[in-house]
């Protein structure tokens, strides 16, 4: 265990030795920034008018379900560029410096490696969370009302859906020696994921509601609603150790490949 | 002296049994067999392709090979990794580090992954980076580093946790002649107390640096024994070539030649207007060059040179490559 942080440790340094983990967490900050205060500023002018909005009654309208349930549910998108910024490197790139080989001849499993590297992504993508619980603390001291269990789930499934993303990231990244193949494959992966959602759109019948179920959004949502549903967190686990499995055979076909 | 505090010493530390490697195909390493023991430093010679590297990735334990058992200190390599791969420290042919780490910071790294104790990492990095000269640099981007200096931060990360085996990957290829000559010297001192296993295709390095050669190519053992060994095992027929000047002198040199006792085949290899150059072959083990001077002096006839053919491993593993001559008498 000393091993996997000591990788983990490694890999979240590494992201603050070049500008690249700086310049992410910049753009993140801004664009989640964005959507905060956007929601909140086309909350107060339908506050105005509810029912010209659509809304039957003032009460509908509640603060945390229209602001953060919709952030949460807006924000999910930025993922899909940010997880593939943060896992490109991972492998492919260790794989281009050739670095792996050593890594491989130290005592240490290749799960203590897989391992490792994925927690180092997930405390960097918790240090970017931070300045999110930032935004709804001082939603809260200028006086909005918020319902803190929604809110708690939203961030819940936003991590969960964050660090299966990683996950996800990181299996592409063992296949490829190029950040930029990775950092593609990754997007086209998640964008894949993200279009299974809007299955049901295509038409009716049960291949689309399948197909929408397996899709990760589909469980997201429902914690964003502040439904804690054990289903979708056993779909998450499920999720993100088929992709730890997935990169830990891809790193052991060292064994047998031609190289 | 005598050591009592080895249980194993009658096995080799490490044992390669009957290893083969295929990519494909085609085999990199075929029934790869040897051993090597402790305060023995081996060198590892093959043309570019016989399998070198494959054979010490496998040592590593980077990959597995596809039959075959490597075992360190009596332990199967491949079955209980954790525990051998701490015996062991590679040192690659290219050395990649990370450019982005300082270089202590990286053997901090590297001590931690070797499951170095807390206690002690400060004093054992300070070690290696004293042992490897790299005292100047340590506080330094490994990426800004010189090759050189590369080369000995991927030794001393090698050296880190004090491996009982060392491997080590063309380990002087960049460096300067000062450094390489410091390198070896480090490489030999190294050697003392443990299993060096060291791969080059510079061939006089092997005889400056190793206890014992293992030349190999397509992948399986040609020789195997010490440099003098095998110079002695192709010895049994050398060579004196006999430079004498003049024209005239032929016919009376070569006569002269003709009589010693224990040569045969004298013939002329080269002959230019003032000089003529004789090959005898003799199978004596006695040195014939004072005999020879000795007798073209009496006979007044102007002697150039002579000399007698120093096998050098380049000629030994040639001759060993053309006469297809394998360990064990067998013959491909």
């Amino acid at each position: 265990m000393k091993k996997v942080f000591a990788i983990a440790r490694k890999e979240f340094a590494s992201f603050f030795r070049s500008w690249t983990g700086v310049l992410t967490g910049v753009m993140f900050f801004l664009i989640t920034g964005i959507f905060f205060v956007m929601l909140v500023l086309s909350y107060a002018k339908i506050s105005m008018d509810p029912r010209g909005a659509g809304f039957s009654s003032f009460p509908d309208l509640s603060q945390t379900h229209y602001i953060f349930g919709s952030f949460f549910l807006n924000v999910n998108v930025i993922l899909l560029f940010l997880v593939p910024l943060l896992t490109m490197r991972s492998f492919a790139e260790e794989k281009k410096h050739e670095t792996l080989e050593l890594l491989f001849t130290y005592p240490l499993s290749d799960l203590e490696i897989v391992a490792g590297k994925l927690l180092g992504l997930i405390w960097f993508f918790e240090i970017l969370l931070v300045p999110l619980a930032g935004y709804f603390l001082v939603f809260h001291l200028l006086g909005g009302e918020v319902d803190w269990g929604p809110v708690l789930s939203g961030f819940l499934g936003f991590w969960v859906l964050g660090v299966a993303y990683l996950a996800a990231g990181v299996f592409i990244s063992t296949l490829t020696k190029s950040s930029v193949m990775s950092a593609m494959g990754t997007f086209g992966l998640l964008v894949i994921f993200w279009m299974m959602d809007l299955a049901p759109m295509a038409g009716g019948g049960g291949w689309p509601l399948l197909i929408s179920a397996m899709s990760p959004l589909k469980h997201f949502r429902n914690l964003t609603y502040g439904i804690l549903d054990l289903r979708d967190l056993v779909y998450f686990g499920f999720f993100f150790f088929y992709f730890l499995f997935l990169s830990l055979r891809s790193i052991e076909t060292r064994n047998w490949k031609n190289v | 002296m005598l050591n009592v505090r080895k249980p194993r010493s009658t096995e080799g530390l490490v044992r390669f049994e009957s290893v083969t490697k295929t990519y494909g195909r085609h085999p990199a390493v075929e029934n790869l067999s040897f051993e090597i023991a402790r305060g023995e430093v081996v060198g590892f010679l093959g043309p570019n392709g016989a399998g070198k590297t494959t054979a010490m990735r496998i040592l590593a334990g980077y990959f597995a090979p596809t039959a075959g058992h490597v075992k360190i200190d009596g332990m199967d390599l491949f079955k209980e990794p954790q525990k051998t791969k701490r015996n062991i420290g590679y040192l690659p042919e290219v050395v990649n580090l990370y450019p982005d780490m300082r270089v202590r910071e990286y053997l901090a790294f590297v001590s931690e992954l070797k499951g170095v104790p807390r206690r002690d990492r400060g004093a054992h990095i300070e070690e290696k980076v004293e042992l490897c000269g790299l005292g100047d640099v340590s506080k330094r981007l490994i990426g800004r580093l010189s090759k050189g200096y590369r080369q000995r931060v991927g030794l001393a990360q090698a050296l880190v946790g004090d491996p009982s085996v060392l491997i080590l990957d063309e380990p002087t290829t960049g460096l300067d002649p000062k450094q390489i000559s410091e390198i070896r010297e480090l490489i030999r001192h190294l050697g003392k107390t443990r299993a060096v296993i060291l791969s080059t295709h510079i061939l006089p390095e092997v005889s400056m640096v190793c206890n014992r050669v293992i030349m190999i190519h397509h992948g399986k053992v040609l020789a195997s024994g010490t440099v003098r060994e095998l110079e002695a095992c192709l010895r049994d027929r050398e060579a004196i070539f006999v430079t004498v000047g003049g024209a005239d002198c032929e016919e009376p040199a070569e006569r002269l030649l003709s009589g010693i006792r224990g040569v045969e085949n004298v013939r002329v290899v080269e002959r230019h207007e003032k000089e003529i150059k004789f090959c005898l072959e003799t199978s004596q083990s006695r040195d014939l060059r004072p005999e020879v001077s000795e007798m073209f002096v009496r006979n007044a006839i102007p002697l150039l040179e002579v000399s007698r053919d120093q096998l050098t491993l380049e000629e030994i593993f040639l001759k060993l490559l053309k006469d297809g001559w394998f360990q064990g008498g067998k013959s491909g």
